[in-house]
């Protein structure tokens, strides 16, 4: 047994015990990291995490992130090593400063192993649009199934047993969705809870931090340490953070858990529906009061469409400043504009540029009405229904994903119900600011599917001691992908 | 419904200043058959025009008047390093005028 192959709250106990130290854990994450086949780094830190860690001898008794190795998706910015957003546009930038959660786990003295593979500028949900290729889910040694994305190289560095947690971000599904494929608990918390400074924005009405662990217990300690107002951040939250390490205790009895009838209804693998109808009836004995509500359908059909036309249409704008001018490839041209469409041309690839045709169709004067303001219009309506739910309950329980992680070569109909309510739900929460976790809830073939717990704005309390009641029954806590499977 | 054409297609593009083939093109032309599809399913939302466009998922109260507190800026040495033309302290680019 290996102590890197414990829970965040396990080791802390370990370093406290000094049965391990710091430097120890590092040359062990720095040795699986080098040994990993998924394609999960942009860059392993050797260097400077051994200097860091070098440096921890005393045990920070409170401190539960002292000396734990973690990973960050490479969209976040790092002060002198590079940040390439897992673009050819960004090749050779090194940021200038941290990203504000990079600082804060920083001065928690958590150590930063190494940058994480990502879909393209964090446009993508298959983990196989970013510079470095295909991001393998360490589950499939056939290396045939993904790991799903954008936040792909966190997800692959945490279900490896890399690293016990990885920050993300999520502006659809980008933490929740991976961490279903991969066994994992993955968070959004509220939009506005942590601080987005340094994040790479993508599409800002959306853009959350999230991050992954292996424990509902670790995701409150995370969180502890990341949900602070920051003076960097004008849309990052004043309302005071808890302790969410104590409200994860609370007793689910008595709270009302809602469950919307078509996103269950709509195509799920039988054995998720059968795992996810066995954990509402043992939520129910737990004493917790729940629902089967309904949901228009008109409004759930268009949520892939809506969240495509107001991502694609924000990533336009904020990939104006990608101009290989100031960072990133050094192109020339006759024009400084020949310089910049060199650079772009280069630099994106195929994938993303039309992502960003997408955005600009939709922002072309003759389309805004109908398609981007619509789109805007759609997302209220949505929210609305949703807000009416919350009037009655006090959380949204769902399945995750409609089955295992697909292959890569996988189709799926792109108008069925499937694709438009089954595999896109997740961005509910991404519309109206709604916290949410994503924790395991059964295995098929050996490969993980999870089930997803959205609370109000600003209970993430509630939704982590809903997803803790969970993991006490599913019994799926720090789950890790076995390191060898026969063929 | 709305309707695609390459012409449409590659002035989106020349807005993003950044050119594609005529094989991605012809390839995005395709993609929006089903995109287009799904964009009206937008439209057919029944009151989709009674509410107003939602920006963002609410306010989050943060806006205040900070203090003046000087802070150093980056260094200008440090800015030139990302960038790949540099003369005399300054980021270079092509002649514009002259």
């Amino acid at each position: 047994m290996s102590y890197l192959d414990l829970t965040i709250k396990e080791i802390h106990e370990a370093l406290v015990a000094r049965l391990v130290t710091p430097i120890e854990l590092v040359k062990e994450a720095l040795e699986r990291a080098k040994a990993n086949t998924d394609n999960a780094f942009e860059i392993i830190l050797e260097q400077e995490a051994l200097a860091q860690a070098a440096m921890l001898l005393e045990p920070e008794v409170d401190n539960m992130l002292w000396g734990i190795p973690y990973v960050a998706k490479d969209n976040f910015s790092t002060k002198d090593i590079p940040t390439t957003g897992g673009s050819n546009i960004l090749t050779g930038y090194v940021p200038l400063f941290d990203a504000t959660v990079i600082t804060r786990l920083k001065e928690k003295h958590a150590i930063l192993i190494g940058k994480t593979t990502l879909d393209e500028l964090a446009m993508g949900g298959t983990g196989k649009s970013g510079h470095k290729g295909k991001t393998f889910n360490p589950y499939d040694k056939t290396k045939q199934r993904m790991i799903g994305g954008s936040s792909s190289g966190s997800a692959a560095a945490v279900c490896a047993g890399i690293v016990p947690f990885a920050l993300g971000s999520d502006t659809g599904d980008s933490v929740r969705k991976p961490a279903s494929y991969a066994g994992l608990v993955g968070m959004k918390p509220t939009w506005g809870r942590i601080s987005r400074y340094g994040l790479f924005p993508f599409a800002p009405s959306l853009d959350h931090v999230g991050f992954l662990t292996r424990s509902a217990y670790d995701a409150a300690l995370v969180l502890n340490a990341l949900a602070k107002s920051d003076k960097y951040d004008a849309t990052c939250s004043d309302t005071p953070a808890i302790d969410y390490t104590n409200s994860i205790n609370q007793p689910i009895a008595g709270k009302r858990i809602a469950i919307i009838e078509e996103i269950v209804k709509s195509k799920h693998r039988p054995e998720v529906i059968k795992a996810f109808e066995a954990i509402v009836e043992q939520l129910k004995n737990d004493g917790a009061i729940v629902t089967i509500v309904k949901f228009r359908r008109d409004l759930l059909e268009a949520i892939f469409p809506i969240y495509i036309t107001i991502s694609c249409a924000e990533a336009t704008s904020n990939a104006a400043n990608l101009d290989g001018i100031k960072f990133g490839p050094a192109t020339w041209g006759t024009t400084y504009e020949d310089a910049m469409r060199n650079a772009r041309t280069a630099g994106f690839s195929e994938l993303i540029k039309r992502r960003f045709v997408i955005g600009s169709y939709a922002l072309l004067r003759e389309n805004q009405e109908v398609l981007f303001l619509r789109a805007q219009k759609g997302r209220r309506l949505i929210v609305e229904e949703l807000n009416k739910i919350y009037q009655d309950h006090d959380l949204i329980l769902a399945p995750a994903a409609p089955s295992i992680a697909p292959k890569f070569e996988d189709k799926t109909d792109q108008l069925s119900d499937e694709y438009l309510i089954a595999d896109n739900h997740l961005v509910l929460g991404n519309f109206g600011g709604f916290p949410g976790v994503t924790l395991p809830l059964g295995k098929l073939n050996d490969m993980p599917f999870g089930i997803h717990v959205m609370g109000r704005p600003f209970e993430e309390g509630l939704v982590l001691a809903a997803s803790q009641a969970i993991e006490n029954h599913t019994g799926l806590r720090n789950m890790i992908a076995p390191k060898e499977v026969n063929l | 419904m709305k309707t695609i054409s390459k012409d449409i297609l590659k002035k989106a593009a020349s807005k993003l200043l950044f050119d594609m083939t005529e094989a991605q093109y012809a390839l995005l032309e395709d993609e929006f058959g089903t995109l287009l599809s799904q964009m009206d399913l937008i439209g057919k939302i029944p009151d989709i025009d009674s509410v107003a466009p939602m920006t963002f998922p609410f306010d989050t109260g943060n806006a205040f008047m900070r203090e003046d507190v000087p802070e150093a800026p980056a260094l200008v040495s440090d800015i030139l390093k990302n960038a790949g033309h540099v003369e005399d302290d300054q980021i270079k680019l092509p002649k514009v005028v002259g």
